[in-house]
């Protein structure tokens, strides 16, 4: 199914070198035939994940809500310094994206054993702990575009 | 029972009289008149003087010292002691017709001065009107010149440490401080029985090398042992104060002499000093944290033991937070069969039916019985099992530990219906040999106690956030310390323990947590890897009678040289 993968930096730095001279070179009306509109509707497929990406980090509308992510989450950010990995299939209605993040747990401790009871005890009745782990999604395009089908921490 | 100033059985088994502030008050009208008594000659230098100390949270408070160690304080004229460790001045004294006294140290050099402010009953936080209360005032001593901004301060810079002293009374006493908010000490001469207890404690650095430290014996007689230690020349002056176990009042002064034992580690961060991790915001006056275990276990009959073991019993069946670094259960005994003999002990048969269902037989007695039971193997061929024996009377629980290639096994048998608690765990130690096909007989040869552990110290991490140290105090006691998010130990508790030699750096050992929980621990340590396997084995109303895994990634805290004050016992 891989078959072409980039992140936005890379997409946008081979595109702008190859796009650059037809820009200066061509007028608009020619870029139909260039590739330039099969790029231009990657971008915005790219986008449009990047998006879901986003909305799935904030759990809008619970978007996380249908995924099992593991117990006490917190909250996911995305890692700023970093791009996420869309790799589409061929036929451009899967793809799978990758994204580095900061996951926010939270554990209560609850529990009966004296461990538990003494921490409990001191104040400190549960935990937060931040791990660095990678947002990774499955996605599928339809009619109202694209839609996170899986979701992991990996 | 009979009272004992000192009892013969363990401190948490005995019944402290539930003394009234009454008589309290009746009890200590003399000796306030009095003073404390010493063995030590207590200084009269202070004769003449008048020492006005202004505290950060008790106002001015003065006292004016006369001759024959006499010492008027709100208008009461009172007995005081002092005595001095180099140029640090400790003062006690009771105030006559109040359940109350203090304790000064005075730094003569420096004027600062730290005030203990003593008292049973009234206001103060302890539940117990024996148990006495303390809260520590700072402040400095008037004198000519402008006032001092510094204070004495509760450090951290006696974490980790140990000492052992030897008052001038005879008396010697291990302490350890492995925390920040509580001490562990162990009796030599007042009790027998070489165990260690925990108690809340005081750390507050007077100087460089002169610390101000008490602890509350709270849980237990509610005395309090206070003193000023000079950590560089190995010296204590003290004050003990409170009502012994037969409802005595010891109430004297005493010089000491110390030994340094050592250090464990500390884990907070480097250049973090701060030393109140358990600090309670807006406390009443003395509040602070002070655990107490016994208010808060199940109390349950043999008859409510029966019947919640009948409703629920849980054997390894979820996820333990006391396991969550451990490691994945083994899957290597199955198919395997062999017979545990134990040495004036039970035979028990075994077929290990698959990684988690094993077949067992007890004494050749009977059909074979199915049990769960996990099991994990920390060293090749050499394992940790728990299983429970149903249909036992105290429902009981083996966790065994079996090295294949020398054919020696040793086990911890819990069970129940213990005497004070019928859900508390008691617990067996077993030694045996493990017979069957190709596993070779070791003869005579056994497991044996060790002494190995004696002294050291591991932190345990469990799950993300859930921590502890144990400090193996004594050859008979296990103690536990928790520590706060930043590397702070906080509250600590204790309870009898148990260490059996399996190989070089691998150990077995066990705590039970009487009168505090309930439960059973055992581990198999790994020094190795610094990593153990356990299993815990408890009782309680809601969760049942249950085994669960207990397991940890070790930290070495380091080792106490401790052991030439255990005398070895015969068979121990």
């Amino acid at each position: 199914m891989d078959k072409n993968t980039t992140s936005r930096r890379s997409f946008l730095k081979a595109g702008a070198i190859a796009a650059t001279p037809l820009v200066a070179a061509a007028p608009v009306a020619a870029l139909a035939d260039d590739g330039s509109r099969a790029r231009l509707a990657r971008l915005e497929d790219e986008r449009a994940i990047e998006a879901l990406h986003r909305a799935f980090l904030r759990n809008a509308d619970g978007a996380r809500d249908r995924f099992a992510l593991g117990e006490g989450l917190r909250s996911i950010a995305g890692e700023p310094a970093t791009d996420t990995t869309i790799t589409f299939a061929e036929d451009g209605r899967t793809a799978t994206a990758r994204q580095e993040c900061r996951v926010e747990r939270q554990t209560e401790f609850t529990g009966h054993s004296t461990l538990e009871q003494m921490a409990r005890f001191q104040g400190q009745g549960s935990h937060v702990q931040e791990e660095r782990r990678v947002l990774a999604t499955q996605l599928v395009r339809d009619k109202q575009g694209w839609r996170i089908a899986q979701a992991r921490l990996a | 029972m009979a009272l004992q100033a000192y009892p013969d059985v363990p401190l948490f088994r005995y019944a402290y009289t539930p003394l009234t502030e009454a008589q309290i008050l009746e009890k200590l009208a003399g000796p306030a008149r009095v003073g404390p008594s010493s063995k030590a000659g207590l200084e009269s230098d202070l004769a003449g003087t008048s020492l006005r100390i202004v505290t950060d949270g008790a106002g001015t408070l003065t006292w004016q010292f006369g001759s024959g160690n006499r010492v008027t304080f709100d208008g009461a004229d009172a007995g005081y002691g002092a005595l001095t460790v180099d140029h640090v001045t400790l003062i006690g004294h009771l105030v006559p017709g109040k359940a109350k006294g203090y304790a000064i140290a005075w730094d003569r050099h420096s004027n600062l001065a730290t005030v203990f402010e003593l008292w049973w009953g009234g206001e103060g936080p302890a539940p117990r009107p024996r148990e006495i209360n303390r809260a520590v005032w700072h402040g400095y001593v008037v004198a000519d010149g402008p006032a001092p901004e510094n204070r004495h301060k509760p450090t951290l810079r006696l974490e980790g440490r140990a000492f052992a002293w030897t008052e001038d009374t005879g008396k010697r006493t291990i302490e350890y401080y492995p925390s920040v908010t509580y001490s562990h000490w162990v009796e030599l001469d007042r009790l027998k029985d070489y165990r260690g207890y925990s108690a809340p404690s005081d750390y507050i650095q007077l100087t460089e090398d002169i610390y101000a430290f008490a602890r509350v014996e709270a849980e237990f007689s509610g005395l309090l042992h206070l003193y000023v230690m000079d950590v560089n020349r190995l010296q204590q002056a003290g004050l003990r104060l409170g009502f012994n176990g037969a409802d005595e009042l010891e109430y004297y002064m005493f010089r000491g002499k110390g030994e340094w034992l050592g250090q464990i580690a500390r884990f907070e961060k480097f250049g973090d000093f701060s030393a109140e991790p358990l600090k309670i915001e807006n406390a009443k006056k003395g509040e602070r944290r002070i655990y107490r275990p016994l208010e808060t276990m199940d109390k349950m009959t043999p008859a409510e033991v029966d019947a919640v073991v009948a409703e629920k019993t849980e054997v390894f069946s979820r996820a333990s937070p006391m396991a969550g670094n451990g490691l994945p259960p083994t899957g290597n005994l199955a198919a395997k069969s062999f017979t545990v003999e134990y040495d004036r002990g039970p035979k028990m048969e075994y077929r290990f039916v698959s990684g988690d269902e094993l077949q067992w037989r007890k004494d050749g007695a009977g059909e074979f019985r199915q049990a769960r039971y996990n099991a994990w193997e920390t060293v090749p061929n050499v394992f940790i099992f728990g299983h429970l024996l149903e249909g036992t009377r105290d429902h009981d629980g083996h966790i065994v530990v079996v090295d294949l290639d020398s054919g020696m096994a040793s086990a911890f048998r819990g069970y129940l219906n213990t005497p004070y608690f019928a859900n508390e765990a008691g617990a067996e130690t077993l030694f045996g040999k493990v017979v069957g096909q190709g596993i070779p007989n070791p003869g005579r040869r056994r497991h044996q106690r060790t002494r190995d552990l004696l002294g050291r110290a591991f932190t345990w991490e469990y799950s993300p956030g859930l921590n502890s140290m144990h400090l193996y105090s004594t050859p008979y006691t296990t103690s536990w310390v928790i520590p706060t998010p930043d590397g702070h130990m906080g509250t600590e508790w204790c309870g009898s323990g148990d260490f059996i030699k399996i190989r070089d750096q691998l150990y077995f050992a066990r705590w039970q947590e009487e009168a505090c929980n309930g439960t059973l621990g055992t581990i198999l340590i790994n020094m190795r890897t610094m990593h153990d396997a356990g299993i815990g084995y408890h009782c309680g109303k809601q969760g049942g009678l249950s085994m669960s895994a207990v397991a940890g990634i070790a930290r070495h805290a380091g080792k106490i040289d401790v052991e030439r004050f255990f005398p070895v016992r015969t068979g121990a």
